[in-house]
């Protein structure tokens, strides 16, 4: 398949701070997942792709088109921003249309196009009413509403489902998975990662600037199981509890904590550990009081990727 | 789109939320003042016409030449590029097939005659409300014109510096406010050329009525040491101060990265 | 079998130890706030011309003989009393530069919180509107009264120095008085002023216009009203021209304009009134209800 954004050797600094660092990259048709912590580079890499920004060094290309001052392009492209961010003053109607105009539209197009927006997002009941009226969710919507009123073939959409309530989050994941069966480029960026899970098995993981890794899901996860899971076990004797697991194989590690309360388990293996837990504490002699695992989360997994 | 066309969309777009905000409520309250002592003048100064065209040139015209048109301009001027980069909006405007100039000159323009039609209205009761004895006379209309022209220019031009430092710098209005209020009044107590190196110089120079030496009280400030220039030489500083300063704004904007706030 | 315990919510019953002076973060994040803006360091190291200035003639003052030649029957204004102290204070330059000074660092002290709705987080802490506004409000203290207080001082200070005795003192003994009292007046006067402002919008930007736009539109207006009255009444119309009668009044010097002080002093204690109450109900419609 031919890429449809192609990044080269892309850097950008603010200042003395790196922003994004020699990322080369090429997007294809679907929808590719941006995944990273907050600071990652996300955003920067979005407003390069858009034209927001320019680079210090690289280039970075849609349909092998330069993006920087490249207005022609943006005909065929949406964006949706991070922030909450609107002209407040406006109706959600007055909003869609004001910015279809730019694209030179029909005014009968335009109240088409943006009906028809509005009523993909749901938002057709409350189009008439002012922008600063409406609540988080129907902010992200009408945000989402333009990116998408003009038809673009490419969509980029930055933290998209950011401030979203779970139902609002399902909406918006479905109305971004029909754009994509439709044939068109979607980039979505998330620092959460069952977010990015839920929308496709196509991702980036950018840390620090850099591409981390990149791919789908599955292999993530293979990167991710080559590292040990963390898991930490409060029992009223830890060490008793520790001696039931010396002799087990899917065990790399045990520390103590320095609470003299906490064992520490280091395993490849999390399902078969818990099953031997339960055994163990069904057994009789050790009471475990809590349960927890310090390395589930995003930061954890790039900080096994980056071998911290 | 072409880039006319770019123009005129932003145009409409601009021309409309300018109205929507309600910051222009505030400035075309602050236009109401001059009617209101227009109303005032009429009752004091009743039959002196002579008095009354000295008093709207030296007084009147005080409030529209250096404070009324400035304070738009720097507000609406700065707002071109510096209230998208603060509000964040840029993204939603760079993001279009737009050429960046026309985002700047489409505002430009939306803005200037939003400030513009805000002086019409308050100039045009103030100035006939104060000349309502001599309604029949010809010359008070092409006086009247003379006025609205001179404040117009004084919009374009002043609405163009703005624009510029608003392109250019993070804090443009800092030297707005400096060289609105501090350069524009203090340059005319400096002597020789220098009052050519402002702008409200050369609108001085186009004022149609000017008043005897020694007159307007405390405001005869206006035209202190005036030493006008020819109108035409004055029309095409204004129009040359006001292209070049535009078009360096469109090119820094087209060039330059604006980076938003965290 | 391990207890399987509750994590929900629970209310902590202890007692809050109440902070000294709740207010002083706002207040040193206001001001570290200010010094951040590159620009604004120029103005205000510019903002200290006018005490430098003043400082010169002082210093001219004592040395008459010195500079003879260039004074030339000028030198009346080189007369050391406190009139000189009143001008000092009351120049337009300086009022203006207070203004301007003001306008950068402090015009988003509210505007900013209010758009980015971090009032909340302000009353999520153990903090009473009173500590807010104060807080706010020390910002402006320190930058009016850096530009008033301490050059006033200062100036005397060196009038004795220069001199080498303190006859200057012995003779105006009530001067100090006058210098902190018309600091003060300055100070609250600005801090009501600016923060009120300061309230009624989310864009700094306008903030800024609006508290130079009254300011110098006041002025004008007393401008065309006296050129259409010719009664000095009309200065009252005037922030700067009240600021100039009280501080005439405070350092016991003839008034400006032909009106009892007490009208300036009147019209600005309205305007500090007015401003408290705008903020009162401002800051109050965001509080986070306990």
């Amino acid at each position: 398949m031919t890429a449809v954004i192609t990044a080269t050797n892309l850097s950008k600094w603010y200042g003395n701070v790196l922003g994004l660092n020699d990322v080369s990259l090429e997007i294809e048709r679907g929808i590719t997942g941006l995944l990273g912590p907050n600071g990652a580079g996300k955003s920067t890499f979005m407003k390069l792709i858009t034209g927001q920004l320019k680079s210090n060094i690289g280039t970075v290309a849609i349909r092998g088109r330069k993006v920087w001052n490249n207005p022609a392009l943006f005909a065929g492209i949406g964006f949706c921003p991070e922030h909450d961010v609107f002209y407040e003053d406006v109706t959600g109607f007055e909003f869609i249309t004001g910015l279809l105009r730019f694209y030179g539209y029909s005014a009968s197009d335009i109240k088409e196009r943006a009906a028809r927006a509005l009523d993909i997002v749901e938002l057709t009941k409350d189009k008439d009413r002012l922008i600063r009226g409406y609540s988080r969710g129907m902010r992200q919507r009408v945000k989402f509403a333009q990116a998408i009123a003009h038809d673009p073939e490419i969509v980029i959409l930055d933290e998209p489902l950011s401030g979203l309530d779970p139902l609002g989050k399902r909406k918006l994941i479905k109305l971004i998975k029909d754009f994509k069966s439709e044939g068109r480029t979607v980039l979505v960026s998330s620092h959460v990662l069952p977010e990015i899970e839920a929308l496709t098995s196509r991702i980036v993981l950018l840390h620090q600037g850099k591409i981390l890794a990149q791919g789908d899901i599955p292999y993530i996860r293979e990167l991710i199981e080559a590292h040990p899971h963390m898991i930490s076990v409060r029992s009223s004797d830890p060490r008793a509890l520790a001696a039931r697991f010396v002799g087990d194989p899917a065990i790399q590690k045990m520390t103590f904590g320095a609470d003299g309360r906490t064992l520490v388990v280091e395993t490849h293996s999390r399902d078969a550990f818990f099953g031997r837990l339960i055994g163990a504490v069904l057994e009789g002699g050790v009471e475990v009081e809590e349960i927890s695992s310090p390395d589930d989360n995003l930061q954890a997994v790039f900080e096994y990727l980056v071998g911290k | 789109m072409n880039a006319r066309k770019s123009i005129g969309e932003i145009f409409g777009f601009f021309f409309f939320l300018g109205r929507r905000t309600g910051k222009i409520r505030v400035f075309a309250l602050l236009g109401l003042v001059p009617v209101a002592l227009a109303v005032v003048v009429r009752v004091v100064l009743h039959g002196r016409s002579g008095d009354i065209a000295a008093v709207f040139t030296e007084i009147l015209m005080v409030f529209f030449l250096q404070f009324y048109i400035v304070i738009l301009s720097l507000f609406y001027g700065t707002s071109v590029v510096a209230e998208e980069v603060e509000g964040r909006t840029l993204s939603y405007l760079i993001t279009r097939p737009l050429p960046k100039p026309a985002i700047v000159l489409g505002k430009y323009a939306a803005y200037a005659l939003l400030m513009f039609l805000m002086v019409a209205v308050s100039l045009t009761p103030s100035y006939f409300i104060m000349n309502a004895a001599r309604l029949a006379e010809p010359s008070l209309y092409l006086t009247f014109l003379g006025y609205l022209g001179v404040l117009g220019l004084g919009i374009l031009a002043y609405t163009a510096f703005f624009t510029f430092l608003g392109a250019v710098l993070k804090r443009g209005i800092l030297v707005g406010l400096v060289f609105g209020f501090g350069w524009e009044n203090v340059i005319q107590y400096f002597p020789g050329s220098t009052q050519k190196f402002s702008i409200v110089h050369y609108l001085k120079s186009l004022l149609p009525y000017r008043p005897a030496r020694g007159g307007g009280g405390r405001l005869a400030l206006l035209l202190f040491k005036l030493e006008p220039t020819s109108p035409a030489v004055a029309v095409l500083m204004l129009a040359v101060v006001a292209g070049v300063l535009l078009a360096l704004a469109c090119w820094f904007f087209r060039t330059k990265e604006y980076l938003y706030e965290e | 079998m391990a207890t399987i315990r509750e994590k929900g919510y629970s209310h902590w019953d202890g007692k809050l130890g109440e902070r000294r002076f709740p207010w002083w973060p706002i207040t040193r994040t206001g001001i570290q706030l200010a010094f951040r803006k590159k620009r604004f360091k120029f103005v205000f190291a510019g903002s200290f011309v006018p005490a430098v200035v003043f400082l010169v003639g002082l210093y001219i003052s004592e040395r008459l003989e010195d500079f003879k030649s260039f004074l030339q029957g000028s030198d009346r204004l080189l007369n050391i009393n406190p009139n000189y102290f009143k001008t000092y204070f009351t120049n337009d330059s300086l009022l203006f530069l207070i203004v301007l000074v003001l306008g950068f660092a402090a015009a988003g002290l509210i505007a900013d919180d209010l758009k980015h709705n971090s009032l909340q987080l302000y009353f999520s802490r153990p903090l009473r509107k009173k500590d807010y506004l104060l807080g706010k409000m020390s910002v402006i203290f320190f930058f009016v009264l850096i530009l008033t207080a301490v050059p006033g001082l200062l100036l005397l200070l060196f009038k004795l120095i220069f001199a080498g005795s303190f006859k200057f003192f012995l003779d105006y003994p009530w001067l100090p008085l006058s210098i902190l009292c018309y600091s003060a007046l300055l100070t609250v006067f600005f801090a009501f002023y600016v923060l009120f402002l300061s309230s009624l919008s989310k864009n700094t930007r306008y903030v800024t216009i609006l508290v130079f736009m009254i300011y110098i539109f006041s002025d004008i207006l007393f401008g065309i009203l006296e050129g259409i009255f010719h009664k000095p009444g009309v200065a009252l119309f005037s922030i700067k021209a009240n600021l100039q009668q009280a501080g005439a009044f405070i350092f016991g010097q003839k008034l400006p304009f032909a009106v009892p002080a007490v009208w300036s002093f009147l019209i600005l204690a309205g305007i500090c009134v007015l401003s408290a109450a705008v903020l009162n109900r401002k800051i109050r419609s965001v509080e986070v209800i306990k």
